[in-house]
């Protein structure tokens, strides 16, 4: 389909005797926000890598923009940029002179790459870094030095494996504005995280990959709302010995004056709830209805917690 | 065929910058090597060692060399940069360009046959300067030129194979120093035992050493034009072994 910007296509990958991937179907339109979410070991990287070819698959197929990686790789490759999970480093070359030469790479002339290049100095702040080598960057920088790599040729399609792995949370947020910019430019992006919070507030469409599959893939929202359960807290002014005969009907976990409580119908409950308290002379401290979050989704899809 | 003009174009000027902006490591030890090696054998041993093929022996050992440190540049060249590239993860964001591997593996030889014929040529100058003739200048380039890149080849082959600097290592002592001294650097092999002459016939280094020793001295152990296609066969098959390891992305795409 010509709408879309990635589509891997049963997408197999064996390390030696163990399969990393277990078949993995995607398809990301063109301008969308994707993130791929699930733990250390999912196999995230794995999915990722062979989008740019750094990982041969043992089977299937990826293609970007309707054409394939393999046989169309000069046009492929061209579209796509990639900040890797690694670091990358370098003992010889200032930060301004590697992205002349990762533009070239590309195709791109020094003399036509140097507006774009300082743009994205700018834009991430590494222009009054320009002129140092590498080993003179922290962390933070460095990270955003990669991110200005993988921008250098202007692509369509911009790739980042965990992006704010290690980075403090000012810069996180400096990084989350700038990917929603980019994303508003229109670019096609896609976000492997294991931050269930990164995935939530940038991602259209999130994938949550386990144990090298796909195990769902939707809205965030949608997915939220797959969880059969919400949650009700109160806390009431006393404690009361009898709360959990009074809300028996409702299944409450109660601790002194804490009440929670999870249920399908959070809105429909919630007034029962009040009701019965109020008849029972019980004064309530306050309310609280805690939406789900991705955690939740996939604690309900594995049994497992994300970051165990 | 190479198409991205561009981008083969700076990852070679890359290649050659990187070891320009290290000369105090990449080529000044070539040249105190030499300087020491005639002072040495010019002074000290000269009167204690009697010619060979009518040649004194400070001048018979000087295009050994200078063909060793041609070996030992362009080898070293393209087998670091490659490795370093592995180790510092700098080398996916090289892999994802749309550099084929035909382009990738011509940039990195470039890279180790310029630092080779660099030093070659230094090393040439100062052993001129030391009163070595050099019978024929521009065969004398080329022999330099084509033990540059076929080395240069070679190093990027081992370069993309080895895992660590103690593997990288191992080559260079076990493989690369050995076959330099058995190629004939600091004797005639006709002074072998004759099972020796015979494994030299097969040392590439035997043929990179003789060449050079004709077209500057004039005097050689093997035939001039034996020599010299033999080194242009081993260029040609190092080269396509070099290009064909990277095509097929062994231990740098999984």
């Amino acid at each position: 389909m010509k709408d879309l910007g990635i589509e891997i296509i049963n997408l197999h990958k064996k390390y030696d005797d163990v399969y990393a991937v277990k078949g993995i179907d995607l398809s990301i339109k063109k301008g969308e926000f994707y993130g791929l979410l699930g733990p250390n070991g999912a196999g995230k990287s794995t999915t990722i890598n062979a989008i740019t070819s750094l990982v041969k698959p043992t089977d299937g197929e990826v293609k970007i923009l309707g054409k394939n990686i393999v046989s169309d790789f000069r046009y492929a490759r061209s579209q796509i940029g990639i900040a890797c999970q690694e670091l990358s480093n370098d003992f010889f070359f200032p930060v301004e002179e590697l992205l002349y030469y990762q533009a070239g790479y590309y195709g791109v002339t020094r003399k036509n790459s140097k507006q774009r290049i300082d743009y994205i100095l700018n834009k991430l702040g590494l222009y009054e870094h320009r002129n140092k080598k590498m080993r003179m960057l922290s962390g933070g920088m460095k990270r955003r030095l990669q991110i200005a790599k993988a921008l250098v040729h202007d692509p369509q399609i911009l790739i980042l494996d965990e992006p704010t792995a290690g980075v403090d949370v000012e810069l996180r947020h400096d990084l989350w504005k700038y990917l929603n910019e980019l994303h508003a430019e229109g670019k096609t992006i896609l976000l492997t995280t294991h931050y269930i919070d990164e995935a939530e507030l940038l991602c259209e469409r999130v994938g949550i990959i386990d144990n090298g599959r796909l195990i769902v893939e939707d809205t965030v929202k949608n997915l939220k709302n797959m969880v059969n359960k919400s949650g009700i807290i109160i806390h009431t002014k006393e404690n009361f010995p009898n709360l959990d005969t009074i809300l028996k009907d409702f299944n409450p976990a109660i601790n002194q004056n804490r009440i929670e409580i999870l249920t399908k119908q959070p809105n429909l409950d919630l007034p029962k709830i009040i009701l019965k308290l109020s008849e029972n002379n019980i004064r309530i401290e306050d309310v609280q209805l805690p939406k789900a979050s991705l955690e939740d989704v996939f604690l309900d899809l594995t049994g497992r917690k994300i970051n165990d | 065929m190479i198409s991205n003009w561009i981008g083969f174009y700076t990852l070679s000027s890359k290649e050659v910058m990187r070891f320009f902006s290290v000369w105090r490591q990449t080529i000044i030890p070539g040249v105190i090597t030499t300087l020491l090696y005639i002072f040495v054998f010019g002074v000290a041993l000269e009167n204690r060692i009697s010619e060979i093929s009518g040649v004194s022996y400070k001048i018979y050992i000087l295009p050994g060399l200078l063909m060793m440190n041609v070996i030992t540049n362009a080898t070293a060249n393209t087998a670091s940069s490659m490795l370093q590239m592995k180790l510092l993860q700098t080398l996916p964001e090289l892999l994802i360009t749309p550099l084929s591997s035909l382009e990738l593996s011509l940039s990195f030889i470039i890279g180790g046959a310029v630092r080779g014929f660099v030093n070659g040529t230094l090393i040439l100058l100062i052993c001129w300067l030391a009163g070595m003739p050099i019978n024929d200048l521009p065969l004398t380039l080329i022999a330099i030129f084509l033990v540059s890149w076929s080395f240069a080849s070679l190093g990027l082959l081992i370069g993309q194979l080895s895992d660590s600097w103690d593997q990288l290592a191992l080559i260079q002592n076990f493989i690369i120093t050995p076959f330099s001294f058995l190629g004939g650097i600091f004797y005639s092999i006709k002074m072998l035992p004759a099972w020796a002459t015979t494994i030299s016939l097969i040392n590439p280094i035997f043929y990179a050493i003789n060449t050079l020793r004709y077209t500057t001295l004039g005097v050689s152990d093997a035939d001039f034009k034996s020599s010299f296609i033999f080194l242009i066969i081993f260029t040609t098959l190092s080269t396509v072994a070099a290009v064909r390891t990277m095509h097929t992305g062994k231990k740098i795409r999984f």
